[in-house]
């Protein structure tokens, strides 16, 4: 009878003890994922939309853009080959489906009915409107726009924000153009004060003419990379690497090359 | 005798009923909350346009909120349309055999009619009752041709005077329209001839329409579909022209202007003028045709899509080409004019007003068309110049 109460106790310490032991390993850091871990083809299969300059575009032999410079810069941050994997627009997230690829960068929207298939890192790309004006006439905001001439794209996005905001503060003139490329030209020629664009046009007009115009963010429209819901570690590593892109200005560099 | 109150501590001791009282206000309130904003119908209105060919196809079955179908069908008058299509399932109004439950379609009815617009109604989706249990909501057996012909008749019936034409199904020439079976213009046409005479004896005065067909160049031995052409011959073929008064067509302009020349092997806004030639060449050229799915669309990555001036344009042309060359034709329908939520796809921008109601610039410029507002001038300015050149 004298033995029973040294058992219960005994039992308890060692129950204690196997609980803290596993405590313990539960809070010791965890090795990182390895790259081999996280693409297990040895490679990292990237699915892309090669028929949206400047972000892909194929040759007959090549493919080149600015998501194409960004997929190879994630296969050098995590040091392994990248294949791309070309295809239209409606089979992307499908090629994640089917295991055909391990991400798609292909100028994607953050779409929430997707949320339950993919996960969306950080955006690489911000294509949201712009407003445009002239360095030394910089207009910061919408509410600059009352008594100057804004031109946009006739039935744009841009064109439905210019109608909203002429119900919001006084008036400014609107001066409605076919194309994006022309309302920018208007404000480089001093025949508008400021153009409402997306930022793509904003920045490929820019590159084609001797011109450094202000831009203000007005919306945001942003292009992140897609990773399957159940591959966590992969899209935390993808994050990671997109922010660090970022951070030391590669990103940067490839954007100012192709916009 | 222990107070009910006991265990609370003697601060909330005396007034605990109150603290009940108050949470079953709280509940209450919040249960007001849920039933959101009402819809009353207003003063009966009429639409004013001097073009009233002017249609759209809205989505509003699928809709929650009351306000929103009135909110809806206020923008669509006040463009200047004077008809939509909507679509009235089967199997979301008889979803238990001879049971009805008309309140989904009643409220677009009395809506559509306070705001003075007339509905032209297409039906189609079987009930689970109608069907084999493995079958899609598009298949249709033979032998509830029967059943879909009695609904058929008794919406006829419940909204005459509203309603004065019904589709009968929705493009049969896909095999995903015709519950995934091959497509069968003798079938249709069957259905068609069931539907017919029953709908006619509920209201003498509906207009039956044989379903726009969806524009395809499916060949006959595709699994998928048939040419909507084919499909077209094959059904007066088959004896269909008896059991329709009106035929609804589907022409959309992908990226072409609406005046391009139509072609077997094209797919085009005037695609409409060759299967108008062949109802003339099987004697149907009295029966009215109406364009219940037309338009062009504007997503930047869809390769059918074209440029927002473009859409516009594209589509006040389409308007004035058709009013001026097609005799023939009652209404030109556009595809659509706002969905009840986002599709975050390139089908958002078919839409003329946002599912959250933000209002797109097409909606201006066919209203000013509809409204003889516009001047006929260019819609936007010239490619700038410098001043010197």
């Amino acid at each position: 009878m004298a033995t029973r109460p040294r058992t219960r106790r005994f039992l308890i310490a060692t129950g204690l003890g196997v609980a803290l032991v596993l405590a313990v390993f539960a809070l010791l850091p965890r090795p990182a994922p390895t790259p081999q871990d996280l693409f297990p083809y040895g490679e990292i299969r990237i699915a892309v939309d090669a028929s949206n300059p400047p972000f892909a575009v194929a040759t007959a032999n090549d493919l080149f853009g600015l998501e194409i410079d960004l997929g190879n810069a994630l296969g050098d941050y995590f040091g392994l080959p990248v294949r791309f994997v070309n295809m239209s627009f409606d089979g992307l997230y499908d090629s994640l489906k089917a295991d055909q690829a391990d991400m798609v960068i292909a100028a994607l929207t953050i779409d929430p009915l997707r949320t339950g298939d993919v996960l969306y890192t950080r955006h690489y790309f911000d294509a949201g409107l712009v407003l445009v004006s002239p360095d030394d006439q910089p207009l910061t905001a919408m509410e600059d726009l009352s008594g100057q001439a804004l031109a946009y794209e006739f039935g744009s996005d841009a064109d439905a924000l210019a109608r909203r905001w002429l119900h919001r503060i006084a008036p400014f003139a609107t001066r409605p153009y076919e194309l994006p490329a022309h309302a920018l030209e208007a404000v480089r020629l001093g025949q508008a004060d400021a153009a409402l664009v997306d930022r793509i046009s904003a920045r490929l007009h820019q590159r084609d003419h001797d011109w450094q115009p202000h831009f203000t963010t007005i919306t945001h429209n942003w292009y992140p990379v897609a990773v399957p819901k159940d591959e966590v570690a992969r899209w935390q590593a993808v994050n990671q690497a997109v922010r660090e892109l970022d951070q030391n200005g590669t990103l940067d560099r490839i954007i100012n090359t192709w916009l | 005798m222990i107070a009910a109150d006991s265990w609370l501590p003697a601060s909330l001791r005396k007034g605990w009923r109150w603290y009940i009282r108050l949470a079953i206000g709280l509940y209450a309130l919040s249960l007001l909350g849920a039933i959101g904003p009402r819809a009353p119908l207003g003063p009966q209105q009429t639409v004013t346009t001097q073009h009233p060919q002017v249609c759209v196809h809205t989505r509003l079955i699928d809709e929650v909120w009351e306000w929103k179908i009135q909110r809806t069908l206020q923008l669509v008058r006040e463009m200047g349309a004077t008809t939509i299509v909507e679509f009235f399932p089967w199997a979301y109004i008889e979803s238990t055999e001879d049971y009805y439950d008309w309140e989904p379609a009643d409220r677009i009815i009395r809506h559509a009619d306070n705001q003075g617009l007339k509905v032209i109604a297409r039906m189609g989706l079987v009930p689970g009752w109608a069907r084999p249990r493995e079958s899609t909501l598009n298949y249709l057996p033979v032998e509830a041709y029967d059943d879909f012909a009695t609904f058929v008749a008794d919406f006829a019936a419940r909204y005459a005077g509203v309603v004065d034409q019904i589709i009968i199904w929705n493009e049969p020439n896909l095999a995903f329209e015709w519950g995934y079976q091959q497509v069968d213009p003798a079938g249709y046409a069957r259905l068609l001839q069931a539907v017919y005479a029953p709908a006619h004896q509920a209201n003498p005065n509906i207009q039956i329409l044989a379903a726009g067909l969806a524009p395809t160049l499916e060949p006959a031995s595709s699994p998928n579909g048939l040419n909507d052409l084919l499909y077209l011959e094959q059904l007066f073929e088959a004896g269909a022209a008896d059991f329709f008064d009106g035929l609804a067509l589907h022409t959309y302009g992908f990226t072409d202007e609406p005046s391009a020349e139509p072609g077997f092997e094209t797919l085009n806004f005037r695609r409409a003028e060759l299967l108008h030639a062949i109802s003339i060449e099987y004697g149907a050229a009295d029966k009215p045709m109406f364009i219940t799915e037309t338009g062009w669309n504007d997503h930047p990555r869809w390769t059918k899509a074209v440029r927002p001036a473009q859409r516009i344009q594209y589509t006040l042309d389409a308007f004035r080409y058709a009013e001026n060359n097609w005799p023939w034709l009652e209404n030109l329908c556009l595809w659509a004019f706002r969905y009840p939520g986002p599709t975050y796809s390139y089908p958002d921008n078919f839409e003329i007003v946002t599912s959250d109601f933000q209002i797109k610039p097409i909606y201006y410029a066919i209203q000013d068309y509809a409204l003889g507002r516009d001047t006929g001038t260019s819609l936007w300015l010239p490619a700038p110049e410098p001043a010197d050149s």
